[in-house]
């Protein structure tokens, strides 16, 4: 954390190319490394090799490299920046973006196992990965919400509890859909069509665009102010497993569309329903107190849905482009 | 005077017309109007129905399975009515859910997780089409969910 950009200060410039030496670092540092890497290059390279997209074995062998220990954070000065540094705008406002977090890393981790069944085998090694992965950012989450913000309970689902309230209304649109994908999933998990439906709302629409926004936001801000530095390397960490994630959640898309032209179909009526969701908004968040403004957080979304399309190679219906006029920042992601 | 039982034909008259009635300002308060204008927008042309089902109802409520069918149209409740197990079930979406989870809603336990947390499922109908209103469903259920009924303690198993 030695810059101290503004938060939206790489927002505008596009697309940008990374060096040998930062794809270097995102890669190999390892934990206490990464209190150093920008979390903007780490958004970039999400998208790095999005147009070539890495097999799942190679995925794999990124993960057992890259894994990390959350007991291994040390929480103490983000205790002292949120009680003695922050405002209590800027808790109010972190505090209503994270807990989206905090309730779509549980559930990311607990709507994944029954994806895997259908997969080839190549494609299970990712997933059972990816599942450890989701399980150590909801230990990660906990452990914030425990030991800065200061909220009690008996286990992880009691402090779940206490964050809820921060949890907008909406978050029931990509995360309950989700829930019921899965259960559709579990019913017929060899349904190749409902995959392909559920693969659009988990790895484009929740990891692709909602979480990767959403950690720009909250990171952009603890790197600008200098604060948090055990969440801003567990998070960026997290920032660079969900680059995996999104990898092979555009990969698997993308071979069923490969496969099966129809696909598109599946990826647009998904589209549909999500977009038909994200219109509305149940309160209204305070960026400001971050370095954002709404505008700014809009824009952000659009940015990462339109890359990982143009990446990816989808291209939308015209309806669906008209109802993109009218999204709505979700804070949430996973 | 006796209290209203939990899923009986005076219990679904009950939750018509607090659905009819929409939601309270106590859970209109907190969250922005054009939300609400959402659900309103929703309800206005809303031509869907809903079989809610109650799993493991206790003996003294009847015998299951049972449902509450909920029709709309033209903005209103057009039809809420209880059906039995040896009724048709002609639904557009058919959902169940444990008697547990009906009597901790009616405690207080919120819609949204309620959903989110797979308590009560979609067994039949169009996911996609169905989450296309799921507010306009979460409110909906957070209304009937405290509509005032006896709820008889479930025996231990």
């Amino acid at each position: 954390m030695t810059e101290r950009k503004s938060p939206t200060a790489v927002l505008h410039e596009g697309p940008r190319a990374l060096t040998d030496a930062q794809v270097r670092e995102i890669e190999e540092s390892d934990l206490q490394g990464v209190l150093d890497v920008d979390i903007d290059d780490v958004i970039e390279y999400v998208h790095k090799d999005l147009k070539s997209l890495p097999d799942f074995t190679t995925l794999y062998r990124k993960y057992l490299k890259q894994r990390w220990d959350v007991y291994d954070l040390d929480f103490t000065q983000d205790k002292i920046d949120w009680n003695e540094k922050m405002t209590a705008d800027e808790r109010e406002s972190f505090i209503a973006i994270s807990s989206g977090f905090h309730h779509g890393e549980r559930q990311v981790e607990i709507e994944l196992p029954v994806f895997m069944i259908g997969a080839s085998e190549e494609e299970k090694l990712h997933i059972a990965a990816q599942i450890e992965d989701e399980a150590r950012h909801t230990v990660f989450f906990d452990r914030f919400y425990r030991e800065v913000v200061g909220m009690e309970g008996d286990d992880i689902m009691s402090v779940l509890d206490a964050s809820f309230p921060w949890v907008s209304e909406t978050f029931v649109g990509p995360f309950g859909l989700l829930a019921y994908q899965a259960d559709e999933l579990r019913q017929n998990p060899y349904d190749e069509r409902a995959r392909v439906r559920y693969g659009t709302n988990y790895f484009l629409w929740i990891e692709g665009v909602l979480a990767l926004s959403v950690m720009k936001v909250t990171l952009s801000y603890a790197r600008w102010r200098g604060f948090l530095p055990a969440y801003y390397t567990g998070f960026t960490a997290t920032c660079r497993d969900e680059s995996r994630h999104v990898q092979g959640g555009m990969k698997y898309l993308q071979d069923a569309v490969r496969k099966d032209p129809s696909m598109i179909n599946e990826i647009h009526d998904t589209l549909r329903t999500i977009l038909s969701l994200a219109g509305v908004a149940s309160r209204r968040i305070y960026f400001e107190p971050l370095g954002w403004t709404e505008d700014e957080v809009t824009m952000l979304f659009f940015q990462q849905l339109r890359r990982k399309l143009n990446d990816v190679g989808i291209d939308l219906a015209p309806d669906l482009e008209e109802m993109l006029q009218f999204v709505q920042p979700q804070l949430a992601g996973g | 005077m006796t209290e209203t039982k939990f899923f009986s034909p005076e219990w679904a008259d009950a939750v018509r017309a607090a659905l009819i009635a929409g939601p309270s300002a106590e859970a209109k308060e907190g969250k922005l109007q054009e939300y609400w204008d959402f659900y309103d927008m929703i309800k206005s042309l809303y031509p869907a129905s809903w079989a809610l089902g109650c799993r493991s109802l206790p003996a003294e409520l009847g015998k299951g399975p049972a449902y509450l069918f909920v029709s709309w149209g033209g903005g209103t409740v057009t039809e809420c009515r209880i059906i039995g197990p040896d009724d048709p079930l002609d639904a557009t979406y058919v959902l169940k859910m444990d008697y547990a989870d009906w009597k901790a809603l009616y405690d207080g336990y919120d819609a949204q997780r309620t959903v989110m947390y797979r308590k009560i499922l979609l067994e039949d109908g169009k996911l996609l089409e169905f989450f296309k209103t799921i507010y306009f469903f979460v409110e909906s259920l957070a209304i009937i969910g405290r509509v005032p009924a006896a709820y008889p303690e479930l025996a231990l198993r």
